[in-house]
């Protein structure tokens, strides 16, 4: 155990020093999607001084087309930093980077796909995926089409006239990501999506979104409380630390492909492990600073 | 739909026996009851969903259960009536105040042949009606206004809070010396009566905006005005109505008012003037035609309502 978390260790150190010392000619560094360079955010505490350091001094790559999912004790800061990619908030230091290019506000070549869903209770199903489409000036025809191509992506075929009160929670999880996908972004960030779904829809919609990806070849950037859905979706695995949040480490999931039981392999079982041992000492170090605060 | 059939007979759930039921009534049972799929099998979440659909619309409802509704519902107007009829009848109150019901309706037709009431009723209705449109049309862009820009807000409010604390009646000498003793000084007491439930509720409407949609709306780079016009306004639709409805009400309560205050036709005016003139009987029936009317404006603005907010949950 020791030794591969030491291997993945060194070889995410290695990575990172090449990048930082070579970048002219490194290729990874041309590959990243998304660099975010030493980002740090920090509130002003409402009605005091005092400031709140959300997260801090945040460097982490996200290649193109790959999926990476976040995970990190609760309050450390991983929905800002997701926020901060999305361009809805500004980093009050360092920079992020799309394509090389600075994230200035909020974009169609990102789409966010929330825990709580998001969606516009007066729209069905597919005008809350032409949503996207109509801010993009997409014509009403192939508005209605591409809505549709993405309903029967999502397996939601027979429901456009549906409204969100009228589905499931799985199914409307479903219009949701099909929302995003449909104005076609090249960054898919995914804030908990199936946290609040019964356990057997969220497998199904977990195989489905790696279906889809292999599909649409997105860059996923994926939060998560579970180390499960982290370790089964991630190629990469990011933990962060308890507020101000930092990245932990980085590990990569060496699984050469996600067909059949994955979970059952004695690989997931030594990541999942892995990624425990570390979140462990922050979860308490968050627990031990909101007892603190509260 | 042959599967669901045929799964009746075994479930002898309506305790008659099993097989002496004919093949006719088992097509009457309510549609949704086996858990069954039509495939047999476990069903799936689309079946699932489908079922649930199926049940949430209602199809089950029987004549009996409605008659019994519908006879509870009327059981307290029935008694009003019939007390309305017989108290004055049996001399309990004194009948010149309050004559019985019967005597009041025909009062009412005599009006309505007649011909004052229909006068009357128009006259009502064309100041309540442009009083109301008016609040919709001048109330519902200032609340929008408010609502969406703070400076616009810091710089109303205090004005707003003062008069919304000014009562119309205390108004209402203030608007006849204004704009004379003719319609426009009601249509403007009932305008101003009206916009107060129409301004608050736009208000409040636009302000609690569920943030998550206004974030995942940001994230999809709208600008500020497509915002408030595919975000912010259709999601304050349902609450801004609340405020419609709330005004319809008013428009009738506040005319009657100022129809008893000043004027020479309207239905306020039949009702003072046939106290004035001890016409008891008439007094009654323009006080019965203005709670109808009350009652209609009521029922047409919720229908209104419900075919402007169907995506509403409605449980």
């Amino acid at each position: 155990m020791t030794v591969t978390q030491t291997q993945t260790q060194t070889q995410t150190r290695n990575r990172t020093r090449i990048r930082t010392e070579n970048p002219a000619q490194d290729r990874p560094e041309r590959q990243a999607k998304i660099v975010i360079r030493d980002v740090g955010k920090v509130f002003r505490i409402r009605g005091t001084d005092r400031p709140f350091i959300a997260v801090d001094g945040i460097d982490l790559d996200v290649r193109d087309g790959e999926f990476l999912t976040l995970v990190g004790p609760s309050g450390c800061g991983k929905s800002t930093l997701l926020d901060l990619i999305a361009g809805l908030t500004a980093p009050t230091t360092g920079e992020i980077l799309i394509d090389g290019e600075a994230v200035t506000g909020p974009g169609l070549d990102r789409g966010i796909v929330f825990q709580q869903y998001a969606l516009f209770p007066w729209r069905t199903a597919l005008a809350n995926i032409e949503f996207g489409l109509e801010a993009k000036a997409v014509p009403r025809k192939e508005r209605r089409e591409r809505a549709r191509h993405y309903l029967d992506l999502v397996g939601l075929t027979g429901f456009e006239h549906r409204y969100p009160h009228e589905l499931s929670g799985g199914m409307r999880q479903r219009v949701a990501i099909a929302r995003s996908l449909a104005f076609d972004p090249d960054v898919l960030l995914m804030d908990e999506p199936f946290a609040a779904l019964d356990a057997q829809t969220r497998e199904s919609l977990q195989e489905e979104l790696l279906r889809i990806w292999e599909k649409t070849n997105k860059t996923i950037v994926f939060i998560t409380h579970g180390i499960d859905e982290a370790v089964y979706l991630g190629q990469r695995v990011a933990v962060m630390t308890s507020r101000p949040g930092r990245i932990k480490r980085v590990i990569d999931i060496a699984f050469e492909s996600r067909e059949g039981d994955l979970r059952a392999d004695p690989r997931f079982g030594a990541y999942r492990h892995e990624i425990w041992t570390l979140l462990r000492d922050e979860v308490a170090a968050a627990q031990e600073q909101e007892r603190t605060i509260g | 739909m042959a599967d669901t059939l045929a799964a009746v007979p075994a479930v002898p759930a309506t305790g008659t026996p099993a097989g002496t039921v004919p093949a006719g009534t088992a097509t009457g049972t309510p549609a949704g009851t086996p858990a069954v799929s039509p495939r047999g099998d476990v069903p799936t979440a689309d079946d699932r969903a489908t079922n649930f659909f199926r049940v949430a619309a209602g199809v089950r409802s029987s004549a009996l259960p409605r008659l019994s509704l519908l006879l509870r519902r009327t059981a307290a107007l029935a008694l009003l009536a019939g007390l309305w009829e017989t108290l004055p009848r049996l001399g309990v109150v004194d009948r010149v105040f309050a004559p019985p019901l019967s005597e009041v309706l025909v009062a009412w037709y005599d009006l309505l042949v007649g011909g004052q009431l229909v006068e009357h009723f128009q006259a009502s209705l064309i100041r309540s009606l442009s009083g109301f449109a008016l609040a919709i049309a001048l109330t519902i862009p200032l609340g929008l206004a408010i609502g969406w820009y703070r400076p616009v807000a810091d710089f109303l409010s205090p004005v707003l809070e003062l008069f919304r604390n000014t009562s119309a009646v205390a108004l209402l000498p203030v608007f006849i010396l204004i704009f004379g003793l003719g319609e426009p000084s009601k249509i403007i007491f009932v305008f101003y009566a009206c916009s107060w439930p129409i301004l608050l509720n736009t208000i409040s409407g636009v302000r609690t905006v569920e943030p998550l949609l206004v974030k995942s709306a940001r994230s999809m780079g709208l600008s500020p005005f497509r915002l408030f016009q595919k975000v912010i306004l259709p999601a304050a639709v349902p609450t801004i109505f609340t405020g419609v409805r709330l005004a319809g009400a008013y428009s009738i309560l506040t005319l009657l008012f100022a129809e008893m205050v000043g004027a020479k036709a309207g239905l306020g005016y039949l009702i003072q003037d046939a106290q004035f003139s001890f016409r008891i009987p008439d007094m009654y029936a323009g006080i019965i035609t203005i709670s109808v009317l009350g009652l209609l404006f009521n029922l047409l603005l919720v229908t209104v309502e419900r075919r402007f907010s169907t995506w509403r949950t409605t449980s």
